[in-house]
């Protein structure tokens, strides 16, 4: 349905996006994951049509819509990763607008805004001014205000950005629903790797503007299939210890989280015992260990050498 | 365009506090100075040094009081000193026999307008005076023959009849005031641009079918009815309520606000277009709006003004232009003709700025 075709975007010396293939079928969620800085927001610009690329092709239904951006226009919701709405109008209001910009009016338009409300669970309050409003709230109409003209294509931008758990779970919840129950086409960007796990079907790992894997989260965990995450909690940070762990023999990658040590290894590897001999030598208590099958965060790390929200 | 110019007046029914501020400030400013103002012809002492008979005195001031813009009375020197230092009137004549002297206690816009009386005046008489010398009773025949013309002529010029200097205070208040307050309500609706740039819902207008013609119309068509309501307006309160005596043709004033405000509109955008962060517009625009004010005339006369390089720029404001337009209706009783061509220059420098406005914020916002 909606393709990209080795999108490229330079700002000067910078290549922000390096030849960027992406492919969309019809009622599928597709997540596009990285860090910060990745190229996600630009190449999601690109693909909304809000920024020209440098070189490549977006296509709608094998259309390119770089000259011609009106199908593209008509048929994509883009939930934009700021809160793009006019604070001092209420919920109602804005989403009034929004819709007249797509030609709704009268009934329709009524309807619409009724039913976009319902979804996001802010009927009862849509007469309050956007600014009175929680940040969570806020990120609901944001949501609301993309799904006024009924978009097949669906664009998210890291729609959960700095808001509390109860409203991340309402919004991931909604998308869902459109997702399955309504066959919205999602594209969904974040770099929070359990959202994208629980939303998507696919994911695109994006990394310094290039996407460097992509398939079903299986078929993404499978990279580390011949491997296994040995995650080991001691009562505190012993630098010294952690450093010698980290070169016993068999070790592919480790990361130290304040006071865990988490061991990517060959699977079978046995490296337990050599584990707690050193951790008697430093005289370090083990307070867990806990053998794990790979994450999509474990497929990032090996990937790219760091985490997700570095 | 219809739901961007219907959303921006959404948001004028939110925060209407900006524009009700400048067209209360602009009702409270005019009303409250001209109130304070003289509303008939202004009073201008005049005294005689010994030199002069009384009788000389007496021929002065009543060729003095031939006009109907001043009201000139003779006293004692010391009395008309006093007036003047006390601050009852800004200033006072000495008549000497063949010229005069201005006795100036503070700055007056009616200044300009007093010593272009009395130069007029005086030449004329010392012309007639002179001819008296060489052909006698030439000032009887003068007269017969400007009480019985043979021949009646009507000049009529594009530029209008504004050569000799006519102040009227309360006009130039109330246009001046009026002009002036109406620069910042449109700058500060135009700020709205680069506000919604900046809080991504410009973005958001963009990926939707709206062509971004027809967003900047939506904006600019608000910013303008906006602040030609604003202008059209005072002048019906002052007209009606106050009543100013505002010349024949109302409808001529309502045309150049129009002009002015579209002017003013494409300038706005301009300074937007060049200062793109709206804490920086929140500085910029009051000097703009000031400086604009001060060098094309809104707080005193332009022809006040002596200094080429200030006249020069005011040359380049649209207020100057709108001014000029304004009092050549309203206090010289002007038609269509003596104004188009302020009126051309207006749409002139709306049109130049608005195309270069929008180029450069465009060209600005792409990556």
């Amino acid at each position: 349905m909606l393709e990209t075709d080795k999108l490229t975007k330079q700002f000067k010396d910078v290549i922000a996006v390096d030849d960027v293939s992406l492919v969309l079928m019809r009622g599928e969620s597709v997540g596009l994951l990285g860090p910060n800085g990745a190229g996600k927001s630009t190449a999601i610009a690109m693909i909304s049509t809000l920024m020209k690329p440098s070189s490549g092709d977006v296509r709608l239904n094998g259309k390119s819509v770089l000259k011609k951006p009106d199908d593209m226009r008509r048929v994509l919701g883009v939930v934009p990763q700021k809160i793009a709405l006019y604070e001092e109008l209420s919920a109602y209001e804005n989403l009034k607008f929004f819709g007249r910009l797509y030609g709704l009016s009268g009934n329709k338009l009524e309807q619409r805004i009724e039913y976009v409300l319902e979804l996001v669970g802010l009927a009862d309050r849509k007469k309050e001014l956007v600014k009175n409003y929680s940040g969570g709230m806020q990120r609901r109409v944001n949501l609301a205000a993309a799904m006024m003209h009924e978009p097949e294509v669906l664009i998210m931008d890291e729609p959960t950005v700095g808001i509390d758990p109860q409203s991340r779970n309402h919004l991931l919840e909604t998308i869902r629903k459109l997702n399955r129950d309504e066959g919205m086409t999602v594209l969904y960007t974040s770099h929070y790797m359990e959202e994208v796990e629980k939303l998507c079907d696919r994911v695109y790992i994006m990394d310094h503007g290039k996407v460097i894997a992509e398939g079903t989260k299986e078929e993404l965990k499978a990279i580390l299939s011949d491997q296994e995450t040995v995650l080991i909690e001691f009562d505190q940070n012993y630098p010294e210890l952690f450093i010698k762990l980290s070169e016993i023999e068999g070790v592919q990658h480790s990361t130290i989280e304040e006071q865990s040590l988490k061991l990517i290894i060959p699977r079978g590897t046995r490296m337990l015992a050599a584990l707690f001999h050193e951790a008697e030598r430093y005289g370090a208590q083990v307070i867990n260990v806990n053998v794990q099958t790979p994450t999509l965060e474990d497929v990032f790390l090996r990937l790219t050498g760091r985490k997700l929200r570095d | 365009m219809k739901a961007v110019f219907l959303l921006q007046w959404r948001r004028f029914y939110r925060k209407p506090m900006l524009v009700l501020a400048m067209f209360g400030l602009t009702v409270i400013f005019v009303s409250v100075t001209a109130a304070g103002g003289q509303s008939g012809p202004q009073m201008i002492p005049v005294y005689a040094d010994e030199s002069m008979s009384e009788l000389q005195a007496q021929t002065w001031l009543e060729l003095l009081n031939s006009g109907d813009q001043f009201q000139f009375e003779l006293m004692a020197e010391t009395e008309a000193r006093s007036y003047v230092a006390e601050g009852d009137v800004s200033q006072a004549v000495n008549l000497l026999e063949t010229d005069y002297r201005l006795l100036v206690g503070r700055e007056d816009p009616a200044r300009f307008a007093l010593d272009s009386f009395l130069r007029r005046i005086y030449s004329e008489e010392l012309r007639l005076e002179n001819a008296e010398q060489t052909t006698p009773g030439i000032r009887g025949e003068m007269e017969s023959a400007l009480s019985d013309p043979a021949l009646s002529l009507s000049v009529e010029s594009l530029q209008g009849e504004e050569d000799s200097f006519q102040y009227n205070g309360q006009l130039q208040l109330l246009f001046g005031m009026t002009l002036f307050f109406v620069i910042y309500t449109i700058m500060f609706s135009l700020v709205r641009i680069v506000d919604e740039k900046r809080t991504g819902t410009w973005s958001r207008m963009i990926i939707s079918p709206v062509r971004k013609w027809q967003m900047y119309l939506g904006h600019l068509g608000y910013s303008f009815l906006i602040g030609f309501s604003q202008i059209t307006l005072i002048f019906l309160l002052f007209r009606f309520a106050f009543g100013f005596e505002l010349g024949e043709r109302f409808w001529l004033l309502i045309a150049i606000a129009a002009c002015y405000t579209f002017s003013i509109v494409a300038f706005g955008l301009l300074i937007i277009s060049l200062i793109t962060k709206p804490q920086q517009l929140g500085a910029v625009i009051p000097i703009v709006a000031t400086g604009m004010a001060m060098v094309g005339g809104a707080f005193w006369p332009i022809e006040l003004v002596t200094n080429e390089i200030l006249l020069v720029v005011s040359k380049a404001l649209p207020i100057t232009y709108g001014l000029q337009a304004l009092t050549s209706v309203a206090v010289y009783g002007n038609g269509v003709q003596a104004v188009a061509m302020p009126l051309l220059l207006l749409l002139g420098f709306g049109s130049i700025c608005m195309a270069i406005a929008i180029r450069l914020m465009e060209w600005r916002s792409s990556p």
